[in-house]
């Protein structure tokens, strides 16, 4: 899920677009994980070292790490803590993101160092922490100013993306932000959850996405915002939200959620203190909404 | 519809859950399928069709599930109901339990599940 979090990082920043985004997260599947990005991200060595050694290797038969040795860059420990990391896999995106083009590696360096600082991490809490996706985003919420609903909206969000992938099979990007303005969609489905906290949530997408997600919730295609494509995305969103008040009913919180509805053309006006998670797909861009 | 077959009545209020309710039931026998998309039609349609197994939603338009299943042990106090609903919380389960459901079923649903409460009954 990091990949989740800095691919949000990197396009609330400017430093690639949503196009750039989903290509990489596409094309991440196939990457292999190279060495040179893992020393940048620890900070163990400088992209020109990298760079360096990239180009020693054209001449050389030798592997990275040996080399990096060899020029005193790196030593043994801070190599095998790379190559372990390298298994983790965490910076696939940046990786994608390089072979793509879409960054080069000086840029890449910049945009981690950005993103640790704005988290007020050091690269050492960074590569703990970043292990604990829902601490993250819960951060996020605590950002907003939710000082005591964040863990609750951060629990929903990471069930959120969750489900995503159990169900969509797909795995969002994630991009929370405060709703600035009233939104209006093609297509929202919502439903009400009550109880000890009262909250809104919605599904707000153009025709396009709303018949893909329909399709791929349903498992079959459907090519018109038909019932029964109106019924796929308001079951969705009700399998996620049951699921939601499940884990809070275990967690002591007893909710109650309302029928599912699903409108056309519909303009939820700003209620002042809602979250807008937007969902960057392969397939396209959705927003989740919850009050 | 034929008399000799079982009659299984699906009370969701989502299409699409009801099409893949029915397309699985449709592979595990040879039954008489009724299909409700509220509360208040699950109840209607119950006592016209004297179902012998009932597949019955929670969080449902008009009347809720657990509401739904109280009349309708009412009404055939034997009558076989499985509660199939996305919000299995504790306070739904105990409701559901005490009310004389048969069984809770949370979804996403198996295949293998349905399967299984069906060929147990008929």
């Amino acid at each position: 899920m990091f990949n989740q979090y800095f691919g949000n990082f990197l396009l609330n920043k400017g430093y690639i677009s949503p196009g750039q985004l989903t290509d990489a997260l596409e094309y991440q599947k196939s990457v292999h994980l190279k060495l040179g990005v893992i020393a940048i991200n620890a900070g163990y060595m400088t992209p020109a070292q990298v760079e360096e050694i990239h180009n020693m290797q054209k001449r050389v038969d030798k592997r990275f790490g040996e080399l990096a040795i060899e020029k005193g860059y790196i030593n043994e420990a801070q190599l095998n803590e790379m190559l372990a990391t390298q298994k983790q896999g965490h910076l696939m995106l940046g990786q994608a993101l390089i072979d793509r083009k879409h960054l080069t590696i000086e840029q890449l360096q910049e945009a981690l160092e950005s993103y640790k600082k704005e988290s007020g991490m050091s690269s050492r809490q960074y590569n703990v922490v970043r292990k604990d996706d829902t601490e993250q985003i819960e951060q996020v919420f605590q950002n907003f100013g939710e000082t005591m609903l964040g863990k609750m909206y951060s629990d929903y969000v990471t069930l959120l993306i969750k489900n995503m992938i159990r169900f969509i099979d797909d795995a969002p990007v994630v991009e929370i932000n405060q709703m600035k303005s009233d939104i209006t969609a093609q297509w929202y489905a919502s439903q009400e959850i009550g109880g000890k906290i009262d909250l809104h949530t919605a599904i707000a997408c153009d025709r396009e996405q709303f018949l893909i997600l329909a399709s791929k919730f349903a498992r079959e295609e459907i090519k018109e915002p038909d019932e029964l494509a109106q019924a796929s995305v308001g079951e969705f969103l009700n399998l996620h939200n049951g699921i939601f008040l499940v884990n809070m009913s275990n967690n002591g919180v007893e909710l109650e959620m309302q029928p599912q509805q699903v409108k056309e053309n519909y303009t939820y006006k700003n209620p002042g203190k809602a979250y807008i998670i937007t969902c960057h797909m392969t397939w396209g861009d959705f927003d989740v909404i919850i009050v | 519809m034929s008399n000799n077959r079982p009659t299984i009545l699906i009370c969701d209020d989502s299409l699409l859950v009801r099409k893949q309710m029915k397309d699985c039931l449709a592979e595990c026998g040879d039954f008489n399928v009724v299909e409700a998309s509220s509360g208040q039609s699950s109840i209607e349609l119950f006592r016209q069709h004297n179902p012998d197994l009932v597949f019955l939603d929670i969080v449902m338009p008009d009347k809720n599930g657990i509401e739904a299943l109280k009349e309708m042990i009412a009404i055939k106090k034997d009558v076989k109901v499985i509660m199939l609903s996305s919000s299995g919380t504790r306070s739904h389960l105990k409701a559901a339990m005490e009310a004389g459901a048969s069984d809770f079923i949370q979804k996403p649903w198996e295949k293998s599940q349905i399967e299984h409460i069906v060929r147990s009954l008929f």
